[in-house]
């Protein structure tokens, strides 16, 4: 069965149950189930599970992942799902930021969110929200004010008050154009130290990749360092997301894309 | 001097506290020669600014009331409203943005785009005001305009071009660049008030020149001759500037300009700009609602000779009696005019109409269409419109939020008993976002609004200006009830003793709904409820979301739907049905898991980096989620949502744990449903409170 047609056959079922509210049959509503079992659905239906094996975790923890995609493709939508998928599971999630304000990431997260409860049809999506809010931190440096020591000295602020321990971390914005090899060898350490699995968005531009060599040359030099790699391409109206690195064996068969009306990850082709 | 409605300007000045609007509102006066000395804000002299004549408000530094003003420039009206920088005052800031045609965003070129300037921009643009930016205190140690203007692009999503570069910065603060005419500005004399022309110094010529064409290409988007000019290479400043003018007035262009309005420089550019780049009242469309003919809109035309319309946005009470603060955007109010309150339905007499100068007034024959000016001696609240008596128009009505914080008040004796009524009744006509109302259970006066301050002020105002001393007591948070499920009610109302009996069953079920306060759905068939009780039943159920169980606060977020009943032909009756609603609800609201929803307030914190680490856990201890932190170059701000009862006082530790360094802003965000720990110790403390009172009668 696919994902999209349990919702719906609930729904029905609700809309059934509306009918016939008073008195003689006693129907149990969707939005009454409680927020444990919607996140549990929510998580087992994400088709990101399909990378990450029964699990559902991608990374292990220490690990690197990365999404590739050239400017305005939609890396910020696909890590933004990692982190709901994450944050779901009751897991803390840090988003850094390196060129957006917190207000927009929030908008983000906002966004993608709200497209996530239209697709499962969520009548209580308030009550979620509430609830996941708090595994969330979202960090925004300027690019050339990051550095590893500045981020370690602002999670140390979090956890020696207890404030936020993070778990997943999120880096959006961090150049890649550059030699960045030193600051990820740095950033390795500081994740196995502290048991986070660190997803990168990786710009990449158009005159990089041709047929021969669909991966960029600024990944490859430290694609050693990653565990997982999604690529986002553009084929005319669609956007494929293509695995080309997973933890354990790659599944040739996996087919993911991009929504292009609400860029949440779908599997099967487009247009099914 | 004849009034010329394309070179009227009715402009606000908006911004974060201490970005120095007052400061730059005082030079402006200045140099329009309506003072004749210039008084600083905290000034060593004791006068303060002109524009901030409240007592208190010269005494904080702050500016309360939005004081309106007029001034000449150049052969141009310009009236301007001052308004208040600090959230508590939102209502100030928007009732000012209703009126205005434009207004001047004054930011602070240390500082940036700080919170404050973000709701007043979104303000801005709720009520479409095209604006300039003027970025201040140029002479500061830190300045960077340009670090400014990619804040106002990145943040507030403007486009924002540099119409002026500065001559120097910080100490070396000496001038502008005109980019327009492209000439060097200095600002001679002991006020300034000598503007010396010069060549642009050499050293700038790169950066003048890069800068142009930037502005160049942003503002040859709105004019065609601009485009054909710049491809040619020869601009003329008038074609620029008009060029600029469209772009402003469609809020595509949002022009800067700098200087210091504390050293006098770079003031009278800026109001060359508001009356170069600025709307006259003429190029801005306004629409009313006619009330007689089921609301439709009606555009209102700038045109003294139409039938009148004409809205009253403040209200005072001052040394010359009740002021209203009137924006006439149709037609003419002259002395002896009749004119009627829309909202009432009241004819009123004008006797005078006046303009006024800050805390001084002028008295005129008549106040054209798109002026701003005052009228004496009508009654009427803030935000009525008032029109000619052959048409009944209504402007539509301005955003007001609701209240978020209550405070009981006790006069302290008799005479401050009488003063403490007048005072408040002064005030909630004043200001919408104030309410006041008599606890019926402890017979206390409750004033509501929206932050510490805001009530903090008015208990002040009350003292010194109507002499009612009056003891506070602990600010009370603005709960509410909701439920969290749904359930089935069946419940029967039957009296039979004495009298006419009274009969009513209405049955059905109550569920949350997201969104709105209060539903109410009929689905009953077969006329088991009589259709002429169901409005009676609505009612009963509706008077039940005034007072919820747990604490007593209004009940939100409901959704009735009823499916059956039962009547009798002669014992039922409205009053029966509406009983049995309140029986049905009291019954079922237990049943629905009622919880307690608390107001969050959006705080966002500004400090220096070293004090993030404590910032974030004030935030913490206070029950707070903090959402992010941004670094942006020597500052670092701390967003986050805290319940509001968790604030009181964090303005002191905030102070105490930074050294003084951090300030914060904060506006109402949401209502969340609060913690089973904290809904519990809140429910026990109104029991105990109904005890207690109960002991006492």
């Amino acid at each position: 069965m696919s994902p999209d047609t349990e919702p719906i056959r609930l729904a029905r079922k609700f809309s059934r149950g509306a009918e016939l509210q008073s008195g003689a049959g006693r129907v149990i509503y969707l939005r009454e189930r409680s927020l444990s079992m919607l996140k549990k659905e929510i998580v087992l239906k994400n088709p990101l599970r399909l990378i990450g094996g029964e699990a559902g975790h991608i990374l292990p923890k220490g690990g690197f992942g990365a999404v590739l995609a050239r400017a305005g493709v939609g890396k910020t939508a696909v890590l933004v799902q990692i982190a709901l998928d994450s944050l779901l599971r009751e897991t803390n999630v840090l988003h850094i930021s390196l060129d957006q304000p917190v207000s927009k990431v929030c908008l983000w997260y906002e966004e993608v969110f709200n497209h996530v409860g239209k697709h499962y049809q969520l009548n209580n999506t308030v009550d979620l929200w509430d609830a996941i809010l708090p595994h969330r931190f979202i960090m925004t440096f300027n690019t050339e004010g990051f550095s590893i020591p500045r981020l370690e000295e602002r999670i140390t602020d979090l956890t020696e008050q207890g404030i936020f321990y993070p778990q997943v971390v999120l880096v959006d914005g961090l150049s890649f154009d550059q030699e960045v090899r030193e600051l990820l060898n740095e950033m390795k350490l500081v994740a196995r130290e502290n048991e986070l699995k660190v997803w990168f968005a990786v710009r990449i531009h158009r005159e990089d990749i041709s047929e021969e060599k669909p991966v960029p040359d600024n990944f490859m030099n430290v694609a050693d360092l990653f565990d997982a790699a999604l690529q986002l391409s553009p084929q005319g109206p669609q956007v494929m997301v293509n695995p080309i690195k997973t933890p354990g064996e790659l599944d040739e068969s996996i087919s993911l894309y991009l929504d292009p009306a609400s860029l949440l990850i779908k599997d099967g082709q487009p247009g099914e | 001097m004849k009034p010329d409605i394309h070179k009227t300007r009715n402009i606000g000045i908006s911004a974060h506290i201490d970005a120095g609007k007052t400061t730059l509102t005082e030079r402006i006066l200045f140099y329009c020669q309506r003072i004749h000395s210039i008084h600083d804000v905290k000034g060593k002299d004791g006068v303060g600014a002109t524009m901030d004549f409240m007592e208190l408000e010269k005494e904080r530094g702050i500016t309360i009331a939005s004081a309106a003003t007029y001034c000449t420039w150049k052969n141009h009206e310009i009236n301007i409203i001052d308004t208040p920088g600090h959230v508590d005052f939102t209502i100030e800031v928007e009732r000012s943005l209703r009126v205005l045609d434009g207004g001047i965003l004054v930011l602070c070129s240390v500082g940036g785009v700080q919170s404050q300037s973000i709701t007043v921009d979104r303000q801005m643009a709720r009520y479409k005001v095209p604006a300039v930016a003027f970025i201040n205190k140029c002479d500061r140690s830190g300045a960077d305009p340009f670090r400014v203007i990619r804040q106002l692009r990145e943040k507030l999503s403007h486009n924002a071009i540099a119409v002026q570069i500065p001559i120097g910065l910080e100490a070396n603060f000496n001038g502008v660049v005109d980019l327009v005419t492209m000439k060097a500005l200095y600002f001679d004399g002991d006020s300034g008030e000598k503007i010396r022309e010069e060549e642009i110094p050499a050293d700038l010529m790169d950066m003048v020149e890069e800068r142009r064409e930037e502005l160049i290409d942003a503002a040859s988007m709105y004019s065609d001759d601009l485009m054909e000019q710049a491809l040619e290479g020869e601009v003329t400043p008038e074609v620029l500037m008009e060029a600029i003018r469209l772009g402003t007035l469609e809020r595509g262009i949002t022009p800067v300009f700098m200087g210091s309005a504390y050293k006098n420089k770079g003031v009278q550019p800026l109001l060359d700009g508001v009356t170069k780049y600025l709307p006259n009242p003429a190029d801005v469309a306004n629409t009313a609602v006619d009330l007689e003919n089921n609301e439709e809109p009606v555009d209102l035309v700038t045109d003294s000779s139409k039938p009148l319309t004409a809205l009253a946005f403040k209200l005072e009470d001052g040394r010359y009696g009740q002021l209203t603060y009137i924006r006439v955007y149709q037609g003419s109010i002259s002395k002896g005019d009749t004119i009627v309150n829309a909202r009432t339905g009241k004819k009123v007499k004008v006797g005078r109409v006046a303009r006024m100068h800050a805390d001084q007034m002028e008295d005129l024959d008549k106040l054209a269409a798109g002026t701003i000016g005052a009228l004496f001696g009508v009654d009427c609240a803030s935000g009525d419109t008032f029109c000619s008596p052959d048409v009944t128009y209504s402007l539509t009505s301005m955003h007001v939020p609701e209240p978020v914080i209550s405070l009981a008040i006790v006069p302290e004796d008799n005479k401050a008993q009488i003063n403490m009524s007048k005072a408040l009744n002064r005030f909630t006509k004043e200001d919408p976002t104030f309410r006041t109302k008599v606890d019926p259970e402890t017979s206390e006066t409750i004033i509501s609004g929206m932050g510490e301050l805001h009530l903090e002020v008015y208990v002040e105002r009350m003292r010194r200006e109507y002499g009612a001393a009056v003891t506070t007591g602990n600010p009370q948070v603005a709960y509410r009830e909701t439920i969290t499920q749904m359930s089935e009610f069946n419940y029967t109302h039957k009296k039979q003793t004495g009298g006419s009996g009274q009969y009513g069953r209405v049955a059905g079920y109550v569920e949350p709904v997201q969104g709105e306060d209060f539903v109410f759905e009929s689905k009953i068939v077969g006329g088991a409820i009589p259709t002429q009780y169901i409005p009676a039943v609505e009612k009963g159920f509706q008077s039940c979301m005034e007072k919820g169980a747990l604490l007593g606060f209004p009940i939100t977020g409901v959704k009735i739907v009823i499916n059956d009943g039962q009547s009798h032909s002669v014992d039922s009756s409205e009053m029966a049905f509406a009983a049995a609603a309140r029986g049905a609800f009291r019954e079922v609201y237990n049943k629905c898991k009622p919880a307690i929803l608390e107001p969050i307030m959006k705080v966002e914190v500004e400090t220096p980096p070293e004090f993030q680490g404590a910032v974030m856990g004030l935030l913490n201890q206070r029950r707070g989620i903090i959402l992010g932190t941004q670094e942006q170059d020597t500052l670092c701000f701390v967003e986050a949502e805290v319940p509001l009862a968790e604030m009181f006082g964090y303005s002191t530790v905030l102070r105490s744990s930074t050294q003084g360094k951090a300030q914060f802003t904060m506006e109402f965000a949401s209502y969340r449903k609060a913690p089973q720990s904290v809904a519990d110790d809140l429910i026990e403390k109104a029991a105990k409170e109904k005890k207690d009172k109960a002991k006492v009668a």
